[in-house]
């Protein structure tokens, strides 16, 4: 009789041994063994890394259905806010019940011989040295770098107590993995400091900390072999080293896996989740066509962007994009192609100009009965030129803008603003919103509503355009534009938002972002080959402690790592 | 204006190099159907069954339903075998293998179903008697025939005087089960067709020579956050050797109507016979502003296909959720058949109208490649038809012998009775 093992205990157990987040045992690999290690800070993996992590190790096959953690923008970037993020008790359960259902599938009879580097020699007993080949092997991919003998020894353990219960190896090897899978070293990119031995009194990254963030900063993907070994050798610590890898990550189309990542954040696509229209005003909206248009927006960022690597501003002015059925449909136009997805150039009467007239943008950031230029303009400050907002006063009368049978938004807004507390703002946010009104809620094209000819003219700063093909020559002759790209991806990389020591490094970064011809696969490359990119700020309280088996890390007062 | 290809000298020279073979219309409209069903009109004001100009009495069978079990006495059948067959309790009602028994009540225990004169007709099933009627005139005869909402004389539409009051065919336009029925399977992707106008005048809403294409197309429908079926999507052309429809029609003042009666048209049908063939088919359509097409589409069609698809669909079944015994739509329809396509021959049509609602859509070239340039006939694209061996019955279909269900291999459970088809025309499919 098989007996059942608690999963839930065992999982537990082994979390315990490895001491959980910030008492971490380091492996002490690598060429220049340090003196004392420091943790600079911990980011909870995303869903995307985390999908991206196990597709790696067992292939596309293995299913993920799980609904995740939610994440939490700080500093416009969700990179940064997952420095703050732990784990509830519920989101436990649901990591734990999919780490279970991952072992299920990697270790089912009919596909386990592909993942496991062994074979055990009797399938009904515990095998402690393929056990500890497979624990190594995968725990070296989660947890970005080689397993302790504390780590892989506690896995070994667990795989005992279920292989002798269930009379089942392959029983015990999926607690092993589950258990892998659960771990807080994994779930979290911890990232640890060394001294410098170039600079006396300094710390820097440590080789897999580097690893980790080149690899998720180019490909939202934990470091492959190569980059692990880079890391070991302590090449990442050289210049030549460094570039090699740089280039090396630049040069995968995985380039596309990191790109679409950091839009996703930057552009703020997790407001997909909420979306919402009103079926009386927009009938043609659904979730196919909400899917849809997320996706034409990450297929037209990454196609001009790291395919045809075209300048960075060209994603506000390119028609060039591609379409489904769905949103053929919406933006009423024939779909010819019988494939699901085709390339799409928008014509000159479409009066379409860029991102920022796709269903994305233009539904996203729209109120669910109407469209909204306050919403767009709001948007178009902070995610692409880095200049928030700010939120309106708790006792603001909208009454006079949510008249939306009367006149155009241009006059209800006109009306609204009478309120000077409330026009400070909205001279500044509306302009660019009103160019677009010629989009409905929904990104269809109008030029009317209630009857009346909208008027698509705006003046910002004293500069004069008229409808979406004006506003698009508008950001694209701006510098902030460019200028917010350089901060964003910094900030993205380094999981820490930017401040006033940062502005000269911006400044230098967005002018050489321009010489090279404001190309996006450049300017990572440019940034991860700074030192500021692998800067670290010691957190102040941290205490450095020597490492020894098992080491102890130092840890960082919430939030020092910002 | 929308979705009207306007003969420019650009669209022109592209079209041409994209298509040489194909003739070009000056102006060519499209849609996807989202909505037909048989054009019957629902004479009461109220409810789905109640009595009214259409049918005095409500609808058939409503009040009182048919007492199934004094139908199997009458039948032979003792009460308590009738009782016990109609008995929910009784395993051999289960889903699988329906109320079969009811079958086996004609003359000398016969099979109703294939042999629906063995059972006489009750009597029950009565015709529309109202005098209004929507449709088409398929005769040009104004003296016969129905005459419609609009005051149209001579409206031919049999099918309706014959089924209208079967609770399958009568409620308010889009309720009735059979509607509801065959535009959900539609609706929710099994099949989808598209409707294509194309003149060689300047103005599409009157033009003299008007051609309407109605073709099947292997795209789905798709619903909008309503539940409506969505604008504006776009369809290919499925060329299909036999299901095309094509009209020759003028356009008056936004009506496009048959200036000539197709001998014989083919095209899908929203019901258990899924081809439906039109003889002296005709068509009434009317475009309207905001762009949809709502119509008729009219002939004679072979009767026969009809009775055979509603016991195909499982005799029992259909007679204890729809009110009615089946034979009785046999009698109805062979005696209101009105088309016989050999002078002097038999009734073998019955003159019949689809109402068709139509949306805009785009309709693309089998290939996708362009929309379609005008309508015109593609069968000369499609894939060779392989000719089907003749079924020895057309009592066949799915899971279904001469109207009752079988079980895998063709198995018949009957208990207490077993009373079932024999074994070697369950192999057959003859009897």
């Amino acid at each position: 009789m098989r007996k059942r093992i608690s999963l839930a205990l065992l999982a537990a157990a082994a979390v315990a041994v490895s001491g959980g987040v910030g008492m971490t045992a380091l492996a002490q690999s690598g060429a220049a063994a340090p003196a004392t290690i420091v943790k600079v800070a911990t980011r909870r993996i995303t869903e995307s890394q985390y999908r991206n992590t196990i597709r790696d190790a067992f292939g596309p096959e293995i299913k993920i259905n799980a609904r995740f953690e939610p994440e939490k923008r700080e500093g416009g970037l969700m990179a940064i806010g997952a420095s703050d993020l732990s784990i509830t008790s519920s989101g436990f359960e649901q990591y734990f019940s999919l780490a279970k259902s991952i072992s299920d599938q990697v270790l089912d009879p009919k596909v386990r011989d592909t993942h496991v580097p062994c074979k055990p020699a009797d399938a009904k007993k515990a095998d402690d040295a393929c056990t500890k080949a497979f624990v190594e092997k995968y725990g070296e991919m989660f947890y970005r770098r080689p397993l302790t003998a504390g780590e892989v020894a506690a896995r070994v353990k667990t795989a005992q107590l279920g292989a002798a219960g269930a009379e089942d190896f392959y029983a015990g090897l999926k607690l092993a993995l589950t258990s892998l899978l659960v771990a807080p070293e994994f779930m979290f990119r911890v990232e640890t400091a060394e001294p410098d031995p170039a600079n006396p009194k300094q710390y820097r990254l440590d080789g897999y900390t580097k690893a980790a963030r080149l690899s998720y900063l180019f490909w939202d993907a934990a470091p492959d072999a190569e980059l692990r070994a880079a890391a070991a050798s302590g090449a990442l610590h050289t210049k030549a080293g460094l570039d090699a890898q740089i280039a090396r990550l630049q040069a995968s189309p995985r380039m596309q896996d990191g790109a679409r990542a950091f839009f996703i954040d930057m552009m703020q696509f997790e407001a997909f989740d909420g979306i919402n229209k009103d079926p009386a005003n927009y009938p043609k909206f659904s979730q196919a066509v909400a899917d849809s248009a997320r996706e034409q927006t990450l297929k037209t960022v990454v196609d001009l962007l790291v395919t045809k690597k075209r300048d960075y501003r060209d994603l506000f002015s390119s028609n060039e994009t591609f379409i489904n059925r769905h949103l053929a449909s919406v933006y009423n136009v024939p779909y010819a192609s019988a494939q699901e997805w085709a390339p799409y150039t928008f014509p000159a009467e479409s009066q379409r100009a860029g991102i920022l007239t796709q269903v994305t943008f233009l539904s996203l950031f729209s109120h669910p009965g109407a469209s909204s230029p306050t919403k767009r303009g709001v948007k178009i400050h902070e995610i692409f030129m880095c200049e928030p907002t700010p939120e309106p006063p708790a006792d603001v009368d909208f009454s006079k803008v949510q008249a939306l049978d009367k006149g155009t938004v241009r006059t209800r807004l006109l009306a609204h603003m009478e309120n000077e507390g409330c026009a400070s703002c909205h001279r500044v946010s509306d302009p660019p919103g009103l160019a677009l009104e010629h989009f409905d809620g929904l990104g269809q094209l109008r030029t009317k509503e209630n009857g009346t000819v909208i008027d698509v003219s705006a003046e910002v700063e004293g500069k004069k355009f008229t409808g979406a093909p004006g506003l698009a020559k508008y950001l694209r002759d701006d510098k902030r534009i460019p200028q917010c790209l350089v901060r964003n991806v910094y900030a993205y990389g380094v999981g820490r938002p930017t401040d006033e020591r940062d502005e000269d490094y911006i400044a230098d970064q967005t002018k050489a972002f321009g010489a090279k011809g404001y190309k996006y696969p450049e300017l990572i490359g440019q940034i991860a080959t700074t030192p500021e990119f692998f800067k670290v700020r010691v957190p102040s309280g941290a205490t450095p402690v020597p490492p020894g088996p098992p080491a102890k890390i130092a840890q960082a007062p919430a939030g020092a790592n910002r | 204006m929308k979705r009207t290809v306007l003969k420019t000298a650009f669209l022109a020279a592209s079209l041409f190099i994209a298509a040489p073979t194909l003739a070009h219309a000056a102006w060519t409209k499209t849609w996807v159907i989202e909505w037909f069903e048989p054009a019957h009109i629902y004479g009461a004001k109220t409810g789905v069954i109640d009595p009214g100009t259409d049918c005095p009495a409500g609808t058939n069978n409503s009040k009182p339903e048919i007492d199934w079990v004094d139908v199997m006495v009458k039948a032979g059948y003792t009460r308590e075998e009738a009782v016990w067959l109609r008995d929910p309790a009784n395993p051999t009602r289960s889903p699988v293998n329906g109320q079969n028994q009811m079958a086996f009540r004609g003359k000398d225990r016969a099979n109703v179903y294939i042999n629906p004169t063995s059972f006489p007709e009750s009597g029950n099933f009565l015709p529309v008697s109202g005098t209004q009627a929507e449709g088409i005139n398929l005769d040009g005869n104004a003296t016969t025939g129905f005459v419609s909402p609009a005051g149209e004389k001579g409206i031919d539409n049999n099918f309706y005087k014959a089924l209208g009051c079967w609770k399958t065919y009568r409620a308010p336009e889009r309720l009735s089960s059979g509607a509801l029925q065959f535009n959900d399977t539609m609706r929710n992707g099994s099949y989808t067709l598209v409707v294509v106008a194309s003149g060689e005048g300047k103005d599409p809403m009157n033009d003299p020579n008007v051609t309407l294409g109605i073709y099947n197309s292997p795209d789905k429908l798709v619903k909008d956050g309503a539940g409506n079926i969505s604008r504006d999507y776009t369809f290919r052309i499925k060329p299909d050797a036999k299901l095309e429809a094509v009209f020759k029609a003028k356009s008056v003042k936004g009506r496009i109507t048959s200036t000539e009666a197709m001998d014989e048209v083919w095209m899908r049908n929203p019901g258990y016979d899924r081809e439906l063939q039109l003889l002296k088919a005709r068509i009434d359509f009317t475009m309207k502003e905001d762009g949809t097409l709502r119509g008729y589409v009219g002939g004679y069609r072979p009767w026969m296909p009809v009775y055979v698809g509603w016991v195909n669909a499982r005799g029992p079944v259909i007679e204890s959720l729809t009110w009615v015994s089946l034979p009785d739509v046999y009698y109805a329809l062979q005696r209101y058949a009105d088309y016989a396509p050999t002078p002097g021959g038999e009734r073998t049509h019955i003159s019949f109208a689809l109402r068709v609602d139509a949306i805009p859509a785009y309709v693309m070239k089998p290939d996708a490649s362009t929309t379609v340039a005008a309508a015109t006939s593609y069968k000369a694209q499609a894939p060779a038809v392989v000719a089907a061996v003749a079924p020895a019955s057309p009592y066949r279909a799915g899971g279904t012998v001469d109207g009752i269900v079988v079980g895998r291999g063709g198995a018949v459970s009957q208990t207490p009775d077993q009373l079932r088809p024999p074994a070697a025309r369950i192999a057959a499919g003859t009897q």
